[in-house]
């Protein structure tokens, strides 16, 4: 255990003074006030562009805005965040490998599996603190300016896309484990969620792939009830474990 | 006793064949010299012998125990520095060493002295600064810290002096000298100067065996002599030596070197006495490893 938690230790400490973790915080807590304030500032931006706009033709009649602009704003904002959470991580095991660092803590007789748990640890305690972050930070604008109550579903549809967030990285993981750069990393990780995007186009698989859980438009305006998503969320967990589960015996074999 | 052995150790990348039928044994508290050209092999042994690389066939023990690629319980024995030692910069030497020694499952109080001690040993105990700006010298140096923590029976190191200026080499050379005491040293180098400044024994290895291992003393005794050098004291007895003896060669005015057997050498030397040449000196050149490597390696 000591073993394990001294390599933790040492990743946190690597977000920390590599400024991965100052990025990060930024990043979320950027997106999360940037949802609420585009809804909120949609109407004077309207207002602002509609002489423009009428010479056009468009003319626009009371502009409403409410919490479900700023949380359909917030589901928009997040795929980004996601993707720069990807590129900023996607080297967190290759660059180890191409710098040799790891052989060191290796030979000093820290179990392979244990890079992979720690590492696996610091990405998805990350993405929940920033995810969270981003969340609260909507939710509590939302409630300062509108109602929240708008939006049905809302904690269930947040934890759907927080799924899929894990799902990806878990991919990231596995991937990680199985080539030695991080563009291919990034990249097998971004075609895996594009295959499971065409997948899902198809009506009869649609409710088994993890890209359901990006389908949350119907469950935050009640039209869909949380059950639909039960075969995803079950899919995209039992993903997650294989991803994890492939990653250890692959590190095991790696030869350095 | 043998504190490493390795039998028939055979590894290939794809086609290119690097190791093929390995055997060495390395006794205990000596400083052993892994000798062998760019690409011999020597850092897949090395990188064998810590679990690193999956051989494709053979056996490596270390005291006593095997080997196994992966997780191997016999890196409990061994402290390892790679050719390059890369560190996790943002971490000062203290740090570092501290996460090797929880790695290691050292005690806490144990870290603290013997990361102190090796720090001063090593010429960092005064360095507060992060890693980010050492110098490949002060890496060697740190490597070998933390290759030393948790006190090994066998430290390995892959070329430690390679990259370095004379002065650095001869701080690595002096720090592997003063823990012999401690340990045994594996190191691999193709400089032979420092194989014959600190080695008490040394292999050569080539097309991936091991093609000749022994003391120094011993493997300079493989070669009885590397041939002569003969100085006349008047320029034209040179040239009269070089008419009668076609394979003496000619390195100064009345300089001549003889490479080969001692037969001819004793009926040059009757040819010598015979037309009464005065000889200023006659000298057998020095066997070096230099000499031997580039014999072996051939």
């Amino acid at each position: 255990m000591k073993p394990l938690l001294s390599f933790m230790k040492k990743e946190y400490s690597e977000a920390a003074r590599t400024g991965k973790l100052i990025i990060l915080l930024l990043l979320f807590v950027l997106f999360g006030i940037m949802n609420p304030a585009i809804a909120k500032l949609t109407p004077w931006l309207m207002e602002m562009y509609e002489d423009t706009m009428a010479g056009s033709g468009l003319v626009f009649t009371n502009i409403q805005v409410d919490a479900m602009t700023s949380w359909t704003q917030f589901f928009k904002n997040i795929p980004m965040a996601l993707i720069a959470f990807v590129l900023i991580f996607s080297d967190i095991f290759t660059k180890e490998y191409k710098s040799g660092t790891l052989l060191l803590v290796l030979t000093k007789g820290l179990s392979r599996y244990k890079v992979v748990l720690a590492k696996t640890v610091l990405l998805l305690s990350l993405w929940t603190f920033g995810y969270g972050l981003c969340y609260i930070i909507t939710y509590g604008y939302n409630a300062y300016f509108w109602d929240n109550g708008i939006a049905h579903n809302l904690f269930h549809a947040a934890a759907a896309w927080w799924l899929f967030g894990v799902w990806v990285i878990c991919l990231i993981v596995m991937f990680s484990s199985l080539l030695r750069n991080s563009a291919g990393v990034s990249l097998c990780a971004g075609g895996t969620v594009l295959l499971a995007y065409f997948v899902g186009m198809l009506p009869k698989v649609r409710t088994y792939t993890p890209t359901m859980l990006l389908d949350i438009t119907s469950l935050l305006s009640g039209a869909e009830r949380t059950d639909t998503y039960m075969k995803a969320v079950i899919i995209t967990v039992a993903a997650c474990a294989v991803c994890i589960f492939v990653s250890i015996p692959v590190i095991n074999k790696k030869q350095f | 006793m043998e504190v490493l052995a390795i039998q028939n150790l055979k590894k290939r990348f794809g086609s290119k064949v690097v190791l093929c039928g390995l055997d060495l044994s390395v006794p205990e508290h000596s400083i052993f010299g892994f000798i062998g050209k760019n690409g011999a092999g020597k850092t897949t042994t090395m990188k064998a012998i810590v679990g690193l690389l999956k051989p494709d066939s053979g056996e490596i023990s270390v005291m006593g125990e095997k080997v196994h690629f992966g997780q191997t319980n016999t890196n409990r024995y061994i402290g390892y520095l790679p050719d390059v030692p890369e560190f996790y910069s943002y971490m000062t030497p203290p740090e570092y060493l501290k996460l090797c020694g929880e790695v290691s499952r050292m005690d806490k109080a144990d870290i603290v002295t013997r990361s102190k001690e090796l720090l001063e040993l090593v010429g960092l105990g005064q360095e507060r600064h992060r890693i980010k700006g050492f110098s490949r010298g002060m890496k060697q140096r740190l490597g070998i810290a933390q290759a030393l923590l948790n006190r090994p029976k066998l430290l390995i190191c892959d070329e430690p002096t390679s990259a370095l200026d004379p002065a650095g080499r001869k701080e690595i050379l002096d720090i592997l000298l003063a823990v012999r005491e401690q340990t045994t040293v594996l190191f691999s180098t193709h400089i032979l100067s420092d194989v014959e400044r600190i080695c008490t024994e040394a292999a050569f290895l080539n097309d991936g065996k091991i093609a000749m291992q022994g003391t120094i003393a011993e493997l300079r005794n493989k070669r009885s002599s590397d041939g002569f050098i003969i100085e006349t004291v008047q320029k034209e007895a040179a040239d009269t030596l070089i008419k009668a003896f076609g394979d003496l060669r000619r390195t100064e005015q009345n300089e001549l070197v003889f490479h080969g057997s001692e037969d001819r050498f004793f009926s040059i030397m009757q040819y010598v006495a015979e037309n009464r040449i005065s000889v200023q000196k006659i000298e057998q050149i020095e066997p070096t490893l230099e000499s031997l490597f580039l014999e072996v390696t051939k």
